[in-house]
């Protein structure tokens, strides 16, 4: 089974965006593919008038705020750095027992990448604006900020609408419903650098 | 061989239950979130927070199960489902049209018109304006009789056909699960969000409307729109399409100025003490609908005219009387708001060639569309004429299970109670348009098109089950139908044992990366009554 892969358009976004983009997008995607019996869960991005579906399980709204938390902390120790998360969808092998290892393998079957650009200003998340303009003259002005939000924002809905441009278009990777209770039919794993 | 034919005919009679339950899932997903009268927007605020987990079964209603999406109830939704649809063959098509209403009246100038024009009740005399911003259509394309070769009958084996059956049902439930996110996303979503939550009269409303067959946009039209095609999912004898049209930059109604629910103190109403005895009501001319060859009583949809929005304000008002809001100003307001605040959609969408004038334009048309619909009950059953209705309409023929896809034993002998009349009844393409401002119009406008109480009659056992109104046998086509008490019916579905191949079955233990989600069922009887109705489907199939 090959593994198909999917690079999300760069976004741009600064500090205190970073929790609400994640969950957006990695909620997007693992609702696709939580094809076990799913309520669906709206919710509406407080910075954005955008709404986003969770798949309304608590595991794994728990393990993505766990991740998003990791996310965050690596960005603060490596500022204005391009960074990539990934989201892995993964069949696990029968477990082979060998001389060297008893590791169970995964083979990966789906390759989620999201690609973000943190500008890491000193008072990002200040909100107070004139501390900005005195501490990074390149913050700009208020209008500034409101015409990247706005960006953010149309570019946020254009990664939304890849993730079901690709979910549409490619089918025939995904295996087959299993027979499991839950949303989550695959194993899943969602990778940040380190 | 005969098995082989019979795998063939079960895979066939499987994949039109497949077919089937699509498009009800596809017009749930799109009406749960277009339709004002839904109540609330999320799942979790209708569960107690201990049966927030999927896996728990006893809030799981059968019918959630299929495609593993349990939707809120949408009984305007389940209203519009294949009740009034002959075959997987016809499509259902969803506009959702923005409704614009003058909010000029002031109160005691909308209560002096009603009593006038007792009949006016929609808006109460006031101007209105409708324009489609979203077209759903959902269509099965049959292959032809030459592609579908009897070779693929002759080989069909069982793992083959459960193979198939596997992979037709996994792609359904990722476009379903697509479908699903994409109405969130576009911009009609926005006005169904502000009008749901917004405690105020809006000048804005959503309505929707459901029929098998759409009048083609024009080329101007076209132009203004969107095109979002959904990847089909091929079955053997054809392929499921789902795609929309929207408008990319849609008014945003949250600018708009509201009509507060506050009541109003009259203080100069007639027979008051601080007004003059002989004081005459301000006189105000007979309030009508612009006349463009339509009767005063006749619904806004029969209208049939061309002008725009700001034409329409240019002209003389019908009604001298105005309260401040919204005035000429305001209605530029609106116009620019359409373009500088609507939603527009990301570049990776389809191109459009009009895609980046249309976030300049100035002028919003609100056009109609449709031609005046015929009123009259259709003369022939063939007849194409789009019949505003609610409520329960004749003709259910489509096959259709409500629950969910359930394990069913090889012994085991169940099916839904409601499914064991059905009957093939003559065809009639109804429309339902579902108003969400008035429940008298509604009312008065029911069944128009029912041609005979037979029909009535056959569908009053069954559409207990739908609709939950009181309808009784033999009755008249004026049939006042109580959305209401929809929700007991709802209640007779979730109790069916009504059984099905398709199974999510609990107490299976396979390994997560086996396919077991279909286990064949040599002996259901679930289709023994059913055989002849779906062999006649099947037909169609085959013979087109």
């Amino acid at each position: 089974m090959n593994c198909e892969v999917c690079h999300l358009k760069e976004l741009e976004l600064e500090h205190f965006e970073i929790r609400e983009i994640l969950r957006c997008i990695l909620h997007t995607i693992i609702f696709h593919r939580a094809l076990g019996l799913v309520r669906p869960k709206d919710v509406d991005l407080e910075l954005f008038d955008v709404t986003y579906v969770q798949c309304g399980e608590v595991e794994v709204e728990n393990k993505i705020e766990e991740k998003i938390e990791q996310f965050i902390c690596w960005v603060e120790k490596h500022p204005n750095k391009k960074s990539q998360i990934c989201l892995s969808f993964y069949e696990v092998k029968n477990k082979q027992a060998s001389w060297f290892s008893n590791r169970i393998e995964r083979l990966y079957w789906e390759q989620w990448y999201i690609n973000l650009n943190v500008a890491q200003h000193l008072k990002s998340h200040s909100s107070k604006s004139h501390h900005s303009k005195f501490v990074d003259p390149g913050d700009g002005t208020l209008e500034d900020r409101n015409a990247r939000s706005a960006a953010l924002e149309v570019s946020l809905r254009e990664v939304l609408f890849q993730i079901i441009k690709f979910v549409n278009e490619k089918k025939d990777h995904v295996p087959p419903i299993p027979n499991l209770e839950g949303a989550i039919s695959f194993p899943y794993e969602i990778t940040i650098p380190r | 061989m005969t098995t082989t034919s019979s795998h063939a005919q079960t895979e066939a009679a499987k994949t039109e239950q497949i077919i089937t339950e699509f498009f009800a899932k596809s017009l749930h997903i799109i009406i749960e979130s277009r339709a004002l009268s839904a109540s609330s927007r999320n799942f979790s605020t209708l569960s107690s927070p201990s049966s927030t987990s999927s896996s728990s079964s006893s809030s799981v209603r059968p019918r959630d199960k299929w495609f593993n999406l349990a939707l809120r109830e949408c009984p305007t939704a389940l209203e519009n489902t294949d009740l009034w649809r002959h075959s997987n063959l016809q499509p259902i098509v969803v506009d959702v049209v923005l409704v614009h209403r003058n909010l000029s009246f002031s109160p005691k100038v909308r209560s002096f018109v009603k009593e006038r024009n007792p009949f006016e009740e929609f808006g109460g005399g006031s101007e209105q304006n409708e324009k489609i911003v979203e077209r759903w259509v959902i269509q099965y394309e049959s292959k032809k009789i030459k592609d579908c070769s009897s070779s693929n009958t002759a080989n069909t084996t069982r793992r083959s056909s459960n193979t198939f059956l596997q992979n037709l049902y996994k792609k359904s439930t990722l476009l379903l699960r697509s479908l699903y996110a994409t109405v969130r996303l576009l911009p009609a979503f926005k006005i169904f969000k502000e009008l749901s939550s917004s405690a105020n009269v809006s000048a804005f409303s959503l309505a929707h409307r459901v029929s098998t067959f759409f009048e083609p946009f024009t080329t101007k039209q076209e132009a203004e729109m969107l095109k979002f095609v959904f990847t089909p999912v091929d079955t053997n004898s054809g392929k499921l399409c789902l795609s929309v049209m929207y408008r990319p930059c849609v008014s945003d109604v949250s600018s708009e100025p509201t009509t507060p629910l506050s009541p109003q103190v009259i203080t100069d109403y007639v027979g008051s003490p601080l007004t003059d005895r002989l004081m005459r009501f301000p006189s105000l001319p007979v309030v009508r609908m612009p006349s463009h060859g339509s009767s005063p009583s006749s619904l806004p949809f029969s209208r049939r005219h061309s002008w725009s929005y700001e034409n329409c304000r240019a002209s003389p008002p019908a009604v001298n009387y105005y309260s401040p809001s919204p005035t000429h100003s305001e209605s530029h307001t609106l116009v620019s708001n359409a373009s500088s605040q609507g939603y527009c959609p990301p570049s990776s969408l389809p191109p459009h060639p009009s895609e980046m004038s249309l976030l300049h334009k100035k002028n919003v048309n609100f056009d109609e569309y449709y031609p005046s619909p015929n009123f009259s009950p259709s003369p022939s059953p063939s007849s194409s004429s789009p019949i505003y209705s609610l409520g329960s309409l004749a003709s259910k023929t489509l096959l259709r299970s409500e629950s969910a896809p359930v394990n069913i034993p090889n012994a085991e002998v169940t099916y839904s109670p409601g499914h064991t009349s059905r009957q093939n009844l003559p065809p009639s393409t109804p429309i339902r348009i579902s108003r969400c401002t008035s429940e008298t119009e509604r009312s008065r406008n029911l069944m128009q098109s029912c041609t005979t109480p037979e029909k009535m009659f056959s569908i009053g056992k069954e559409s207990q089950k739908y609709s939950g109104g009181k309808i009784a046998p033999n009755s008249s086509p004026q049939i006042s139908f109580s959305r209401s008490s929809s929700r007991s019916y709802q209640d007779e579905f979730d109790d069916t044992d009504f059984t099905c191949p398709f199974d999510v079955d609990d107490d299976d233990t396979t390994d997560p990366g086996s396919s077991l989600i279909f286990k064949e069922i040599e002996s259901i009887n679930l289709f023994s009554t059913a055989n002849h109705a779906h062999q006649t489907q099947l037909l169609k199939f085959t013979t087109k």
